[in-house]
């Protein structure tokens, strides 16, 4: 059975997400994806979608009706029934983002590499084919039930790891460098030793840190070099920025740290304005 | 120290000299284990599945790593020349604006790194007399299919994105990444511009 959504009102971004791609860097396309895999996967799990089926992902609110009955669930939340034109608000409230599965997934959305050209777009890039605009209108839902116990989950960190980020502080844990000879002797000290905040400037792209100066050495050379999600890269002006899952496949600054790839998605879930805490792991 | 970490899932090593591009990711994606494979310019990142298993026989073989024997693609890009930065690029490297055109077309450009936005391909082989440093003040909108020049290479922007370098002109009728069948242009690829 199939139905149609049509968009009420979108605050914010809502973009169509999966668990992103691999195998592409060398030509420059980032893995892409969810920010918080973990609860994309909890969405589809619990309304037996495959775990990389796309959801919508929501930074902000979103408001959507749908024109036929249909299971839907949110994050880690159990499944629910959807009437015919009922609409239901999905708000990433104190997390960053927040997840929308429908069983059977959504139809006709390509949430592959082939859709990721568009999404590259401008400094402010957005995921999808295009973000989800106020008006929209989309079908869904044809993709066969998952028979749980079949899905491969041993990649999947406990959701647990991702409730936790409901705290406005958290820790993070890294893996200093690997360009430690570009900083202060005493930077990855400050970047362990303080609490950073999660600016409001930040993107699918990358993750802007406010707080104190990650110090780089003076007479450092700049190269262009490979990033890699999670990596801490420091501008000349010491405020590190975390790369996302759009983040360019190269670049000049060095790196101080990389986010333990098991912290990730914990680290995606805090909240734009919460802290945050990093350690060495 | 042969490699360092890049997280824990990924490692970095120093590019070797004089080794194709498509032969380190040739070679490097073939080891167990390995999902993506990066070159930049003096370095390479191999990213992995799971954590990183490899050695340092592995590395050392990547400075004899062979390519894979498939033809080198060509491409011949047809160029309008109508940039907004011509004049300036002319002025700037005391040529006419229609030398500037000449020897922009008058190479064969070799694709060395990709990165910056996907399917962002860096182009060797620019002719000396045209390098210039990338322009004080980026862009903010570089419209996709833009043909521009910086330092020692030329590129073309697959999409609209920000940019600092000086714009010739635009492909004519040429799309640098479909969304169906993704990026033009691959490392080691070779691309003449005509008008």
């Amino acid at each position: 059975m199939t139905s149609s959504f049509h968009v009420e009102r979108v605050l914010g971004l809502a973009t169509f997400q999966d668990r992103g791609h691999r195998g592409l860097m060398h030509a420059a396309v980032p893995p892409g994806g969810a920010l918080v895999p973990e609860l994309l996967v909890a969405a589809n799990r619990a309304v037996d979608n495959p775990d990389d089926a796309p959801c919508i992902e929501v930074q902000g609110r979103l408001s959507i009706i749908s024109t036929a009955e249909i299971a839907y669930a949110i994050d880690e939340q159990p499944a629910r029934s959807w009437r015919d034109g009922t609409a239901i608000d999905v708000a990433s409230g104190s997390r960053r983002c927040a997840y929308l599965a429908v069983r059977g997934g959504f139809v006709g959305v390509q949430a592959s590499f082939l859709a990721a050209g568009p999404r590259f777009r401008g400094a402010l890039l957005c995921a999808g084919d295009e973000p989800l605009r106020t008006g929209a209108a989309f079908p869904s839902a044809n993709l066969p039930p998952v028979r749980r116990d079949v899905l491969p989950t041993a990649d999947i960190p406990p959701l647990s790891a991702a409730r936790e980020a409901d705290r406005d502080s958290d820790v993070i844990r890294v893996v200093p460098g690997p360009d430690l000879d570009a900083f202060a002797g005493d930077a990855l000290d400050i970047l362990t030793g303080a609490t950073f905040r999660i600016s409001p400037a930040s993107n699918r792209v990358g993750t802007r840190l406010d707080g104190p100066l990650v110090p780089r050495r003076a007479d450092d050379r700049e190269r262009s070099r490979p990033m890699v999600i999670g990596a801490l890269e420091v501008p000349r002006d010491g405020k590190p920025i975390v790369l996302g899952p759009e983040h360019p496949t190269t670049g000049g600054y060095p790196l101080i740290a990389v986010v333990a790839s098991a912290d990730l998605g914990r680290f995606h879930a805090i909240r734009l304005g919460g802290s945050v805490r990093f350690a060495v792991s | 120290m042969a490699y360092v970490a890049l997280g824990d899932r990924a490692i970095r090593v120093a590019r070797p000299a004089g080794v194709s591009p498509r032969a380190i990711v040739h070679l490097a994606k073939s080891w167990p284990g390995v999902v993506d494979v990066v070159v930049a310019r003096e370095d390479v990142a191999v990213y992995f599945a799971d954590r990183p298993v490899i050695d340092d026989a592995q590395i050392a073989a990547l400075a004899s790593a062979t390519d894979d024997g498939t033809p080198v693609r060509e491409h011949l890009l047809r160029v309008t020349y109508d940039g907004a930065d011509l004049d300036d690029v002319a002025r700037a490297t005391k040529l006419s604006v229609a030398d500037v055109i000449a020897k922009h077309q008058a190479a064969t450009y070799v694709v060395d790194t990709m990165g910056f936005a996907p399917g962002f391909a860096y182009l060797d082989g620019l002719d000396p007399a045209l390098e210039l440093p990338r322009r004080s003040t980026p862009r903010e909108r570089v419209p996709a299919g833009s043909v521009a020049i910086a330092g020692r290479q030329t590129a073309v922007y697959p999409f609209d994105s920000p940019g600092g370098w000086h714009l010739l002109g635009r492909v004519a009728d040429v799309t640098m990444f479909s969304t169906h069948a993704g990026p033009l242009l691959a490392l080691g690829d070779r691309v003449r511009f005509t008008t």
